[in-house]
């Protein structure tokens, strides 16, 4: 499997900055990249050291709304072209999206052409904030807030300019996605080791799938405010769920929330499956199957979920589950 | 309808108004259904008969769509109550293999 990093972050954010130091350092040498550029001038290819044989260029338009397509085409084209030696065997990929994309699609793509995912598997989202402009950034352009919502890393950029309003952006970023880890990087300048080495589910075990789920930091995240477009909570089961009322569940979640959904992580207690908790991982209405853990990461065997989304209520969450538990009990009640 | 469910899809059918942001009421009928009156709109939701592959039946105006759930059952209401909603239908990635 070929790790696939998406580096996202606002139009300004640092994103080639950060892209054109990671390339230079040896772990990142054998790197395909693609860069979405919006506009047809294309300028970060400028900006960063790559070969030009692993260089992919989309011209098409920004990736999260026209060329999901083109997306896929150009990774199987690379892939192609690796097989027969045409290109350097690259041993990842990084795309690095339009500072105006939404990320989700880019994700989608990734996740659910089946082609690519025999090959391919997302290695993590990684989201650039400016620490100068960030806030207001976060405040004005729904896209900066979803690609915070969507990334496991999130590297404040520029710091050494704006002390005094990264406390509130730093409170900000801990709202939105808490359990996300944050990282600074002055200049782009960031041990490569910390960026693209989680996301995917197939790749989690008992030791990292805590920090993955990032549950603890969630418990210390700031609350929301109540005319907050975007949140994130998090629910805690004591009782295992079937895996019949799991799949209720997300199917039940895909279609009332769809789009609002912006990501859900969760370790859960599957009733059938007690000593292998399930780790499951959506984007929107768009799922991993779930990967099951070799065992639990702790003593503690509760579910727990961690979702981020735009007015979605934990109440309706909670009680959509209890529902569903209670059906699913009456249902094998009654079989018996 | 055993207690538990019941009182179960009562509340999500509660809170399922707040959350699509609809004003209305759920009130239990004589015979143990449940009945949804929102604005102009009124559903009626109850135990189907026995006999049909149907554990519910959504009655919305003069048509009745069964459910075999209470996942089911909420997307008739919210189909019934808020046409707008364009609902999606979840999607499973392929399984890849597990990475060593």
């Amino acid at each position: 499997m070929i790790p696939v990093g998406v580096l996202t972050g606002f139009l300004g954010s640092g994103k080639t900055t950060l892209l054109g130091r990671l390339l230079r350092h040896p772990d990142f040498a054998r790197t395909a990249v693609i860069i979405n550029e919006f506009g047809e001038v294309g300028l970060d290819h400028d900006l960063v050291a790559v070969s030009q044989e692993s260089f992919i260029e989309l011209h098409t338009g920004c990736l999260c709304c026209a060329v999901r397509g083109d997306l896929a085409l150009t990774l199987e084209d690379l892939l192609a072209r690796r097989d027969a030696g045409t290109v350097t065997p690259f041993e990842r990929v990084v795309i690095e999206t339009s500072g105006l994309a939404d990320p989700a699609p880019i994700l989608h793509a990734l996740m659910s052409d089946g082609g690519l995912a025999a090959r391919l598997a997302l290695a993590g989202v990684v989201a650039t904030i400016d620490a100068v402009n960030g806030l207001a950034t976060l405040e004005r352009h729904p896209e900066s807030v979803k690609q915070v919502a969507v990334a496991d890393r999130l590297i404040l950029t520029k710091t050494d300019l704006a002390q005094a309003q990264s406390a509130d952006l730093l409170v900000r970023l801990a709202t939105l996605n808490p359990s996300a880890i944050r990282l600074q990087a002055s200049f782009g300048d960031i041990d490569p080791a910390c960026l693209f080495d989680t996301g995917h589910p197939a790749s989690l075990h008992a030791g990292n799938a805590p920090t993955w789920l990032g549950f603890d930091a969630h418990a210390h995240a700031p609350k929301p405010s109540h005319d907050a477009q975007v949140s994130c909570f998090a629910i805690l089961r004591n009782e295992p769920l079937s895996a019949v009322s799991l799949t209720l569940f997300l199917e039940a979640l895909a279609e009332h929330c769809g789009g609002d959904l912006l990501r859900l992580k969760g370790i859960v207690n599957i009733a059938e499956s007690p000593d292998r908790p399930a780790v499951i991982h959506g984007v929107q209405h768009v799922f991993h199957p779930p990967a099951w853990l070799d065992g639990w990461p702790s003593a503690d065997r509760r579910s727990r979920l961690v979702f981020i989304g735009r007015q979605i209520r934990q109440r309706w969450i909670e009680a959509l589950i209890l529902a569903i538990e209670a059906e699913v009990a009456e249902v094998a009640t009654l079989a018996a | 309808m055993s207690d538990e469910l019941d009182e179960a899809l009562s509340a999500l059918l509660a809170q399922s108004l707040d959350a699509w942001r609809l004003t209305g009421e759920i009130n239990r009928q004589g015979d143990a259904a449940l009945l949804i009156v929102a604005g102009d709109k009124r559903v009626r939701i109850a135990r189907a008969p026995a006999g049909l592959p149907f554990r519910w039946a959504v009655a919305d105006g003069e048509r009745t769509r069964g459910a075999t759930s209470v996942v089911g059952v909420l997307r008739h209401v919210r189909a019934a109550l808020d046409p707008s909603h364009r609902s999606v239908r979840l999607r499973i990635a392929p399984l890849p293999p597990v990475s060593s």
